[in-house]
């Protein structure tokens, strides 16, 4: 694989506010030690998730930020304002006296990006801030991955966040499922727990995770009472309800819908270790896209995960070989997570039935092949998890792609992103005319980004040759400046009104915004570069998709 | 580093004064000869050197070498000898008498360091008789570089003073510094060295006073490998009370003159006439500032020379002091020098000063008042220095300005507590100029940090940790004088200690409504927190009710809801960004309801009343709610409100804004449209359509509403009669030749025999630098003169001649305008009223706006914030600029893409970032609810 700082030994790893990033990262987390036993991995965390970390394999050392704290100084305002800023200090020189050498920061959030500014660290793969105070994304894997949750871009990715998170390491090798440790004093916990239960029933032990990060994300209480009545007829399935305290307002009702002795609310009364203890007991867990669905595969437990609303099982689906995942087949999905739905129809896409169908055929063992007529494809696509041949993680359709609108999409973006950023062999696609290859692939307005590409290199070395000869006059510098700018926003424009070029366009505006330096030969020279890479990528798409 | 060349410049200078005078005498014991000086340096080397071992290997560095007594010994013991001094005429006199050696190095010296002597080169540094006279800053600083210089394990041999700490001038370069032993010891333990000796050092003569505490060391000292303190913890280590500015009891002046007499003396007595003259005319260039009575001593040197046939310059023996009153001025002259030729031109005292005898001393009478205690005036002065320090106000005071002098007995006393720095301020000149004739006081003058004598003076030395105390017997002399003393010191300090923030509330509409940004901008001007509230856009709300209502008492009662309900605004805006002091401009909303809700917050709540008192008669209802009213009118106005409830009333009369009426240049074009020979701008009242009906013939225009349309205002009124902008005046102003302004009347015709209030206009049109005839008003006189910086009228027939004249005559009319224009801005700009107005609110409502202050969260900030100077240089900004003491009041100027960030503004973005995540988080989860 294609790697920028392949020798790191002193690693910081920017992994703040959520338990199911921090999870997401633990497969590059192992490949860097996978690849350099002696490097030293020491990630910072926001202080509640602090605990969780030192389940997670392979870190050596855990710098705590309490945010919350800092956040209620600044509300006392006045002396708390610094009170915080002290705070700040102490945490930035803190950082400062590792004396990283590498640094991945996978948060685009701003306030990482300064934290990191102010630490200093040379080297670094994703988001940092410049010296004006402008977010960078350093690699071109970290802009990937900007590009691919651009929400208007986020159908045509099949790259799990998993690895393009690694790649922006550039972590080659690594474990093909997420870690977690469970200690011993969480196994005997949930031993106890589960003998409190006092399950009449025999059958497999199922965990449900019932709740969901956000309210339109969440199957509604009803449906998850008829999973567990035909879970309990067709496997006579022991159910545990987990979750958080938080969530226990929508469990009670599932608990009394259920009226079972079968069914048991572990919910509130677990650590997130514990959690991740019982998740192991269990046999399957039946989730949405959420944290404890990442521990489950973490703990090395399948699942069957529903992505609804703006959740996205090809973006932030359970990484590790043979989980089920449900993705609705619905024109607003995957939706925008920062919007409301009044709709939900999503939901409805998904029957009970399918579920505890599912359920019971992957607790007898991995599904590669569904009972005809088992999900329709036009409300549901089944996927397995699986992982291709350069070990990156992908979902197959069990049931049907046919009402997949951007099935040949993701497939042609998937190998030009391996071709193009990781530089693997993905093999020839079918020979076509070159000269008539862009045009002829189908994708509206490519000819356009081509051709707009190449007169932007032309532009380029005119502005190139402006910049060499000092006779030139500033105007003709300036006037060649505004055919370049015109025409980038004309790439633009093209990718937003033809939305399959949303990623490669985007992909080249991000490289554009990060162009680096002073010097006005280097940056022109990085932007032709830059048209370069659009020409070539989107040969490429054309390539791949006819 | 500065003021340690200072002291060096300083050193510099009187020992190359001395050397070139005698340098035997002022340079060693021995100054019969250069044998006996040899002999002398000898011994002294001997002493200092004593069980130094192989020597011939080694490097000695003498620091203040002088002419080389000691270096021509050393020369002989050791293999390399730096001899090094701050006074280039020692060593050139050390090169003459010592002659070419190789093994010696003569180096001058800044004075405070040891440059260019590189570190640990040196293995023996010593000092006899030399750094025993310098500052301790400088002492502290060659320490230090002692230890730099010297070889690891290295020797100094210092000859010292310890005892009693001496409290000499810090300019003093020939007193000994006398430092207390574990000071001593402790700083040369900081200062890198461990203490090996510290023996008394013994001469054939007496070097150690017992009597005084004094004593002679040398103290011997080995490199350490300790790092060596800062330069000033060190001098505070050896001396913690510091060096004192100035000294009476041990001025350097007075042992210089003294000391240089004496050897006169001596010479005269062994007959060395010559060099005795020469001695005593050295003493006498340095007996301009010495306070001791030498008198008898020169007498003596003088019949001496005389007697063996020298002449001596009798004018300079002469002028040498010889009084108390002599004694005092010369400290006086030394230190209030302008005092100092009053006092000595002051003519005979009044007959009502007296002084009365007591068993304590005299005691000061003026006009049958005791100025001291009548009968026991040292007891008295105690008494009353007892009581000031059991006052809490002087407890965190370190300045006391005294009010009345008298005899001085009880400054001397406080300034004997030490606690205090202490100014006096004695408005009768003729009380003061007894005093210095009776007591002498120059310790008392030498130690006073300002002395104010005379009422016509001010004193400029006030900081926010001064406090006054004015003597009760001088209260009943001068009460007025006293009251404003008084005024202006909380008032001048109050503007120093106290930033509260400011609310200055404006009118919906009218003539006063521009006064708001005026105000604001007044404000800005010195520093202060304001913060407008500008009602403006409610003015639509108000007239509505015309359009919606018929009836005109409807319409007033539904006005009178409205302006109720912008009360309520303006209270609900206060609440959420709290001030300390609301100034409220006339006819500002501020219902009684809401400023006594303020006050019982503790705001202090102030009214500007710029209308005519016996017009506009709302203050009568209103008056009650406020602390303090300020008018344009004096007399029975003040009386009227004061009587009506408000807490103090005072005159303060409108003003103009430099940045809005200013001279403007104009355009052909724009002289066009707003020129005229004669110009009115202002609303058509009464009066004023009666005067400008009868002035049909001139060239004059008229601006502003409310003008009747018949003749001949159809022809005179400009641009329909509407309302101008201030801007817009101002251009009229700049190109009319002759303004008119005449102040309004709804009742008189012409020009009111009784009009009092000068209008805004009047000084607006002269800080425009714009001529203008102005209608006679009793108040005008005090404001402007007339006649020479714009020129009144007493009636329309008046002012018609004067139209007619000064249109003939542009000259005079520039002089005029510019001489109007210059006192306007010396005297009349909103900036000096509101100071003004802050000052007579400051002198009455320190201590409880200087409470709110200390409690309020800006102070700790501002002073926590130190812990990082751009931190806290962002805070001072955003609290001069009236923010709340938030974080985006802290980041509102940092901007990505404007050039690189601190690290300061880093941090501070990602306080506003993290804050900004936080909540979107929290908004998520709630608005997910919502989904």
């Amino acid at each position: 694989m294609k790697r920028r700082y392949p020798d790191k030994s002193n690693v910081l790893l920017v992994n703040i506010t959520r338990l199911g990033d921090m999870l997401q990262a633990t497969p590059t987390i192992a490949g860097m030690k996978q690849e350099n036993p002696n490097c030293k991995i020491t990630v910072v965390v926001e202080k509640q998730f602090e605990d969780v970390c030192y389940h997670i394999p392979n870190i050596d050392e855990v710098r705590a930020v309490d945010l919350g704290m800092t956040v209620r100084s600044l509300s006392r305002e006045a002396d708390g304002i610094v009170d915080a800023f002290e705070y700040v200090t102490e945490v930035v020189d803190d950082l400062r006296a590792q004396n990283f050498d590498y640094c991945l920061n996978m948060s685009s959030s701003a306030y990482t990006a300064l934290l990191l500014k102010l630490v200093g660290i040379k080297r670094n793969g994703g988001w940092t801030s410049d010296e004006e105070g402008y977010r960078v994304i350093e690699s071109d894997w970290a802009r990937l991955f900007a590009s691919s949750v651009f929400h208007q871009n986020r159908q045509f990715n099949s790259l799990n966040l998993v690895d393009v998170f690694r790649c922006s390491a550039d972590v080659d090798q690594h474990p093909q499922r997420l870690l977690m440790k469970v200690s011993p004093e969480s196994e005997a916990y949930c031993d106890d727990l589960l003998r409190e239960a006092a399950f009449t029933a025999k059958g497999p032990l199922i965990a449900i995770q019932a709740g969901a990060s956000q309210e339109k994300r969440q199957w509604a209480p009803e449906h998850f009472i008829r999973l567990i009545k035909v879970l309990e007829t067709k496997l006579d399935a022991r159910i545990v309800l987990v979750g958080s305290k938080k969530e226990l307002k929508i469990i009670d009702p599932i608990k009394a819908g259920a009226n079972s002795p079968n069914v048991f609310v572990a919910a509130g009364r677990t650590s997130i270790p514990q959690l991740a203890a019982l998740l192991k007991k269990c046999e399957l867990l039946v989730t949405g896209d959420t944290g404890p669905m990442h521990m489950s595969v973490a703990v090395g437990r399948p699942v069957v995960a529903m992505f609804l609303a703006s959740a996205y099982g090809f973006e932030t689906g359970p990484y590790s070989e043979g989980n089920l995942v449900l993705q609705p087949v619905i024109g607003c999905g995957p939706c925008n997570p920062n919007k409301p739905c009044a709709g939900l129809e999503c939901h409805d896409t998904i029957s009970p039935e399918l579920v505890a169908e599912l359920v019971a055929l992957r607790v007898r063992g991995d599904v590669k092949k569904l009972p005809d007529g088992l999900a329709d494809p036009k409300q549901v696509i089944v996927y397995r998890s699986f992982f291709d041949r350069h070990g990156f993680c992908d979902l197959e359709a069990l049931n049907s792609t046919q009402y997949d609108t951007w099935y040949r999409y993701r497939q042609a973006y998937r190998k030009v992103w391996l071709e193009d950023l990781a530089g693997f062999d993905c093999g020839s696609p079918a020979p076509k005319n070159s000269k008539l290859s862009v045009l002829d692939s189908g994708i509206e307005g490519i000819g356009s980004v081509v051709e707009l590409a190449q007169q932007g290199t032309e532009l380029i070395q005119e502005l190139m040759r402006c910049i060499s000869d000092v006779r030139v006059p500033a105007q003709k510098l300036g006037a060649v400046n505004a055919q370049i700018v015109e025409v980038d926003r004309r790439i633009e424009q093209v990718g937003f009104h033809h939305p399959p070029l949303g990623p490669v366009t985007r992909l080249f505006c991000f490289a554009k915004e990060n162009l680096s330096g002073t010097d006005a030969l280097s940056l022109a020279s990085q932007m032709k570069t830059n048209y370069d890479d659009l020409a070539r990528r989107c040969q490429k798409l054309s390539a791949w998709y006819s | 580093m500065n003021d340690l060349e200072k002291l060096a410049r300083l050193m510099k200078s009187d020992w190359d004064r001395r050397v070139r005078h005698d340098y035997r005498f002022w340079m060693s014991d021995g100054h019969k000869s250069d044998d006996e000086m040899w002999q002398a340096g000898e011994r002294d080397f001997n002493i200092i050197s004593k069980s130094i071992s192989d020597t011939a290997s080694k490097t000695l560095l003498e620091i203040g070498c002088g002419v080389g007594r000691l270096l021509r010994p050393a020369l002989r013991a050791f293999a390399h000898v730096v001899g090094f001094d701050v006074s280039q005429a020692a060593l050139d006199k050390a090169r003459e008498l010592l002659g070419p050696n190789p093994k010696l190095t003569l180096q001058l010296g800044n004075g405070f360091d040891l440059q260019p002597i590189p570190a640990a080169s040196v293995d023996v540094v010593v000092s006899f008789a030399a750094m025993t006279v310098m500052p301790t800053d400088v002492i502290a600083s060659y320490l230090l570089e002692i230890h730099r210089v010297l070889k690891p394990d290295g020797v100094a041999r210092l000859q010292l003073y310890y005892g009693s700490e001496y409290r000499v001038c810090r300019e003093d370069t020939l007193h000994v510094r006398c430092y207390a032993e574990n000071n001593l010891r402790s700083a040369l333990q900081a200062a890198g060295f461990d203490v090996q000796s510290f023996s008394d050092l013994e001469l054939p003569f007496q070097v150690s006073f017992d009597e005084i505490g004094i004593r002679a060391a040398v103290i011997s000292v080995r490199k350490s490998q300790r790092a060596p303190v800062a330069l000033g913890e060190l001098s505070h280590i050896l001396l913690p009370g510091g060096e004192v500015e100035v000294s009476i009891e041990h001025s350097p002046q007075d042992l210089e003159h003294w000391t240089a007499l004496n050897y006169a003396r001596q010479l005269a007595e062994q007959g060395q006439v010559t060099k005795a003259k020469e001695t005593l005319e050295y003493a006498l260039r340095h007996s301009q500032n010495t306070t001791i009575d030498t008198r008898d001593l020169l007498n003596r040197i003088v019949s001496e020379i005389e007697g063996r046939g020298g002449t001596v310059p009798k004018a300079e023996v002469a002028s040498t002091p010889g009084s108390v009153f002599e004694y005092n001025l010369a400290v006086l002259e030394r230190r209030f020098p302008d005092l100092a030729k009053r006092m000595r031109a002051f003519s005979s005292p009044q007959r009502s000063v007296e002084i009365r005898s007591t068993t304590e001393g005299g005691s000061i009478w003026y006009q049958g008042q005791c100025l001291d205690h009548p009968t026991k005036p040292l007891s008295g002065a105690e008494a009353w220095v007892k009581r000031e320090e059991s006052e809490k106000r002087t407890k965190d005071c370190s300045h006391i300005v005294v009010g009345g002098f008298g005899l001085g007995y009880h400054v001397e006393k406080l300034l004997a507590r030490g606690e205090w720095q202490v100014s006096v301020i004695e408005p009768l000149e003729e009380v003061f100029w007894v005093a210095i004739q009776q007591r002498d006081l120059r310790s008392c003058l030498g130690s006073l940090r300002a002395l104010v004598v005379g009422e016509q003076s001010e004193i400029d030395c006030l900081d926010e940790r001064t406090e006054l105390s004015i003597r009760p017997q001088h209260q009943p002399l001068n009460p007025e004088f006293w009251t404003g003393i008084r005024a202006n010191f909380y008032g001048t300090r109050g503007l120093l200690a106290l930033s509260p923030k400011i609310g200055v509330l404006g009118p919906i509409q009218g003539g006063t409504l521009p006064m708001l940004s005026y105000c604001m901008r007044g404000l800005y001007a010195f520093n202060q927190r304001p913060r407008d509230l500008d009602m403006s856009g409610f003015a639509s709300g108000y007239h509505l009710a015309e359009k919606f209502v018929n009836g005109k008492i409807h319409q007033q009662a539904l006005q009178g809801t409205y302006i109720e309900m912008m009360s309520q605004f303006v209270l609900q805006s206060l609440l959420e960004k709290p001030v300390d002091i609301l100034i409220c401009m006339a006819q500002a909303p501020a219902s009684g309801r809401i400023l006594t809700e303020l006050r019982n917050r503790g705001v202090i709540t102030v009214l500007w009343f710029v209308e005519d008192y016996t017009r506009f008669t709302y203050w009568k209802d209103i008056a009650q709610y406020y602390d303090f009213v300020f008018t344009i009118q004096k007399g029975e106005c003040i009386e009227a409100i004061r009587g009506a409830g408000a807490g103090e009333v005072h005159y303060l009369p409108t003003a103009f804004d430099p940045f809005v009426h200013r001279p403007l240049v104009l355009s052909e074009e724009e002289k066009k449209t707003w020129g005229s020979p004669v110009s009115f701008v202002g609303a058509g009242y009464h009066n004023r359509q009666q005067v400008f009906a009868s002035m049909a013939e001139f060239p004059l225009k008229l601006w502003g509403t409310e003008w009747p349309a018949c003749r001949p205002f159809d022809r005179l009124v400009q641009d329909n009669g509407r309302r101008l902008t201030p801007e817009e005046y101002v251009k009229i102003f700049s190109a009319t030749d002759v303004n008119i302004n005449l102040h309004s009347s709804t009742e008189r015709d012409g020009v009111d025999p009784f009009g009092d209030f000068v209008n805004p206009r009047t000084f607006e049109l002269a800080g425009c630098g714009a001529f203008q005839l102005v209608d006679q008003r009793s108040l005008l006189g005090e404001v402007f003169e007339d006649g020479k910086e714009l020129i009144s009228f007493a009636n329309p027939n008046d002012l018609r001649d004067k139209v007619r004249y000064y249109m003939q005559h542009p000259e005079e009319r520039a002089q005029i305008a510019a001489a109007g224009r210059e006192r306007a801005m010396r005297e009349h700009t909103y900036a000096m009223r509101l100071k003004r107005m802050l000052s007579i609110i400051y002198s009455s409502r320190f201590e409880g706006l200087k409470r709110r202050q200390d409690a309020s969260p800006w102070t700790r900030m501002l002073e926590r914030s130190k812990i990082d100077s751009e931190l806290h240089q962002r805070c001072e900004i955003a609290f001069r600029r009236g923010e709340e003491p938030i974080l985006d009041g802290l980041v509102s100027d940092i901007v990505a893409g404007k050039g690189r960030l601190s690290e300061t503004e880093q941090k501070l973005l990602f306080l506003f970032h993290i804050r900004k995540q936080i909540i979107r988080m929290k908004a998520e989860e709630t608005g997910q609810k919502a989904g």
